[in-house]
């Protein structure tokens, strides 16, 4: 029988940034559920503390009412906790069989391995679940999914009655995803605990019976996913995750994108991530991308900046096609992870919204720093950032360091990019800065064309006049920046879409 | 100063005079004796004086060095192979430049032993942007690359016959003494190379904010992946900076080659690109952190000397030792005791 899971108000935080709010979690044997919540909602923090990997900062974890003390990695295997985390955590040199006794290793006289015994265990366990897993092979030869089987076998060999699997199929093809609940399943008939964290709802909606959303490290609810009721609970974590900011100001589309293009997409393909992508944006336009995420949406930001090569495919600005090196230029760039692709943080306000440009204030290797210094100014004032430009920039409010990623990108417009890309252009900002940043990207398709990628649907709506959906690394459906959630929402999830 | 450095003082100063007394103790003589003696030997009189700055002149160069690569993130470990390669490329140079006039002679014998020194560094440096190698590992292991293939040319022919040593400089190549120009510090090997070394710790300072590659240096030392994102060249600038730090590096040899013994032997500076790691660590990005730090550790091996008849010198080695420790263990603490104060208003 599997062990029930209890995390009763649990918080963590890391520095200033809270991680997980006083979240509650609960999760029973024999059934499969799902964590959900965009990148940086909690997830994974919440379900480490049930491995003992973190030490929430309060509340406590139980396991079968019991209080797991101490707060140890080790004492939660002791448990019958088994966790499988998003990088594995196997050693490449050593074979299959010696991954998964490391740790619990049956030793002989004098502490000498006899691996004999386990071999049968392994090979019982591998058995039950339906897989095959080459013993002597040094692990680094596995496949991915082989990896994550192996990972799953090491957790059931130390009697794990529990499984907590982080964002398992992020690095899975569609079929081996089917494969990996297929063998959860069985774990949780035969009745495991099984507790999955992922982004991907129709995962949720086709594998799971139980699913938990979590927003900004709080839990937002949990629901059972009684059949006949599926669709329209789907449709509600489908929201929730979303989030529902409230939106500001009314969308103020003024002029329609004109007939000039600015940037043209066809066919891209990038690795897993881009399976070819096509789409136009015309001067004077804002296309907004709507999706999951983990649908291609980062592949694509980054390739269209230059920083990833395409396999296969066409970019064009203003109707000549580029390549990659003269793509960094002439494609301005606004990151997802502002603090850790848009920033420097610790360094000056000044020398973050003048990252990368330097050249143009340097004569013979030296700064011309009176010109940077107005340049600076210039460029903070033109976003309405605060002037403290010798200060760290880490002083700023998540609002205004934003800005200063977005003044930095505006900058770049002006110098003669082609096309404006914002991936995320307010995510974890305050509500006058997000109506700041949104008056500004509005302004700036003036000369130019804008692609603005997010999760933020309200934004999305209130700044494009194109909105597409991108599911699988392709673009599955365009809509009117009027169409519904429920619209969007089901075409995200590819159940259908109109053209 | 503010009540944390004042306290890190305390604990650092109580840590080092207590391993002192202890030693000092443990040998049978009085510590009071010892430290009058260690102060008459090192700043009691001119010549110590010029012995002390004499000692700091590579361990400045060293730790500047130093400092540009950490900038950038990265732990010039190799300085000592560094040093050495730039001691034998201007010891070597130096004796083939008798006729040709100072003017002409020195600038050619300084570039020559930072370019011995950004060889040196180019290895690692090139290894690790092109293949990932880890820059700790690679200099180490140039370090001793370095210690053995030295010896082999030597041996081949470079020294003179039957020595480790090449032979004398040219006379217009060397720096000249101090001690020729103010008589006090007549017989200390206190040269025109300890303010070449303020200077290029002067010029670091100005320059790491004032130039380019000083800059993004920094900044990508930072946060390697904004600073791509934003286009800079990461792999290059923290390959510039690394054969930077090992020009610098080279010019330790100025103090020594070319400004005491006139010629390279083996051995010759050896310790400074270690002991250039504390500069580094204990001055921060300061010049003239960087130059106390140097003086400091100049008058503790300088100090060795004074003390050699009572207690044996390798003492101040032990002290060289502790107090590194003593400043790094203290500023832990201090790191600790902040973040734990930080953490309980937090909470």
């Amino acid at each position: 029988m599997g062990s029930a899971l209890r995390l009763n108000h649990v918080s963590k935080r890391y520095g200033d940034c809270i991680s997980v709010r006083d979240a509650s979690f609960e999760a029973v044997p024999g059934r499969i559920h799902a964590v959900c919540g965009e990148n940086g909602a909690g997830k994974s923090t919440l379900l480490k503390m049930a491995a003992g990997l973190v030490v929430p900062d309060s509340g406590s974890v139980q396991i079968d009412g019991i209080e797991l003390s101490p707060h140890s990695p080790g004492a939660a295997i002791h448990r019958g906790v088994g966790m499988v985390v998003q990088h594995f955590s196997l050693i490449g040199a050593l074979t299959v069989l010696e991954n998964v006794v490391l740790g619990s290793e049956p030793v002989g006289m004098l502490g000498r391995l006899q691996l004999g015994a386990a071999r049968e265990r392994v090979k019982a366990i591998a058995g039950e679940l339906g897989v095959t897993l080459p013993l002597d092979s040094p692990a680094d030869e596995l496949g991915v999914g082989d990896k994550q089987r192996l990972e799953i076998v090491r957790c059931l060999y130390r009697d794990a009655k529990m499984l907590i699997l982080d964002e398992p199929t992020a690095v899975l093809t569609p079929d081996e995803a089917r494969a990996l609940y297929a063998m959860l399943r069985k774990l949780a008939d035969a009745g495991t605990t099984v507790v999955v964290v992922t982004h991907k709802l129709d995962e949720v909606r086709a594998y799971c019976d139980e699913a938990t959303v979590m927003r900004k490290g709080e839990v937002i609810f949990s629901r059972v996913l009684v059949e006949g009721e599926r669709e329209s609970i789907i449709q509600e974590i489908t929201k929730s995750v979303m989030g529902d900011h409230a939106a500001t100001s009314p969308a103020s589309r003024s002029e329609r994108g004109s007939s000039r293009p600015s940037l043209a997409v066809r066919d891209l393909r990038v690795g897993r991530g881009l399976a070819g992508v096509s789409f136009e944006v015309a001067v004077g336009e804002v296309v907004g991308i709507a999706g999951v995420e983990g649908n291609g949406q980062r592949e694509l930001v980054d390739t269209l900046a230059g920083l990833q090569a395409p396999d296969g495919g066409r970019i064009s600005l203003e109707g000549i096609e580029r390549e990659e090196a003269r793509l960094r230029e002439l494609v301005a760039v606004v990151f997802e992870d502002r603090q850790r692709e848009g920033l420097v943080l610790g360094a000056s306000i000044e020398n973050n919204v003048l990252l990368g440009d330097l050249s143009t204030f340097s004569r013979w290797g030296w700064l011309d720093t009176k010109r940077m210094h107005l340049e600076a100014t210039a460029r903070v004032a033109s976003v309405g950032a605060p002037q403290r430009l010798s200060e760290d920039v880490r002083s700023l409010s998540g609002g205004n360091q934003q800005k200063v990623v977005v003044a930095r990108a505006l900058a770049h417009v002006r110098a003669g990019a082609k096309v404006l890309v914002l991936s995320h252009p307010t995510r974890g900002v305050d509500l006058g800065a997000r109506a700041a940043i949104w008056e500004l990207i509005r302004e700036a398709k003036r000369d130019i064309g804008v692609v603005v990628v997010s999760s933020d649907l309200d934004e999305l709506k209130a700044l494009s006049d194109r909105l597409l959906v991108m599911s699988r690394g392709a673009v599955v459906a365009t809509f009117p920046p009027s169409a519904s959630d429920e619209e969007l929402g089901r075409a995200m999830l590819g159940v259908g879409g109109a053209e | 100063m503010s009540r944390t450095t004042l306290f890190r003082s305390l604990v650092v100063f109580a840590i080092v005079g207590f391993a002192f007394d202890a030693l000092v103790l443990g040998y049978g003589e009085s510590p009071a004796k010892i430290v009058g003696l260690l102060f008459e030997g090192t700043w009691g009189s001119a010549y110590g004086l010029g012995q002390v700055l004499f000692k700091a002149t590579p361990l400045l160069f060293a730790g500047v060095a130093i400092r540009i690569a950490l900038r950038g993130g990265l732990f010039n470990i190799g300085a000592e192979g560094q040093i050495a390669v730039a001691s034998l490329a201007a010891g070597v140079v130096g004796t083939h430049l008798g006729g040709v006039p100072s003017f002409v002679a020195l600038p050619i014998v300084v570039c020559v032993a930072s370019a011995g020194g950004a060889l040196t560094a180019a290895v690692p440096a090139v290894l690790k942007s092109r293949f990932g190698v880890h820059e700790v590992i690679s200099s180490i292991m140039m370090n001793r690359i370095v210690d053995a293939g030295l010896g082999l040319v030597l041996a081949s022919g470079v020294a003179l016959a039957g020595t480790v040593r090449t032979a004398d400089v040219a006379e217009s190549a060397r720096l000249s003494r101090i001690g020729d120009l103010v008589p006090a510090f007549r017989g200390s090997a206190l040269s025109t190379a300890f303010f070449l070394a303020v200077a290029a710790a002067v010029l670091f300072a100005r320059a790491s904010e004032g130039t380019r590659i000083g800059r993004e240096i920094g900044l990508v030392g930072t946060a390697p992946e904004a600073c791509r994102r934003a286009g800079i060249d990461v792999k290059g600038r923290l390959m510039q900076a690394f054969v930077a730090s090992g020009a610098v590096c080279g010019l330790a040899s100025l103090a020594t080659v070319l400004g005491y013994k006139g010629y390279f032997e083996q051995g010759l500076g050896a310790g400074a690109g270690f002991i250039g790691l504390a500069v580094a660590l204990m001055g921060k990005n300061s010049p003239f952190g960087m130059l106390a730090a140097a003086i400091l550790f100049g008058t503790l091996q300088q100090g060795g000397l004074a003390i050699n008849a009572y207690v044996p010198k390798e003492l101040m080695d032990i002290m060289v030792g502790v107090t590194i420790c003593a400043v790094t263990g203290a500023e832990a603490l201090a790191l600790y005791g902040s973040n734990t104060a930080k953490r309980s208003v937090a909470t």
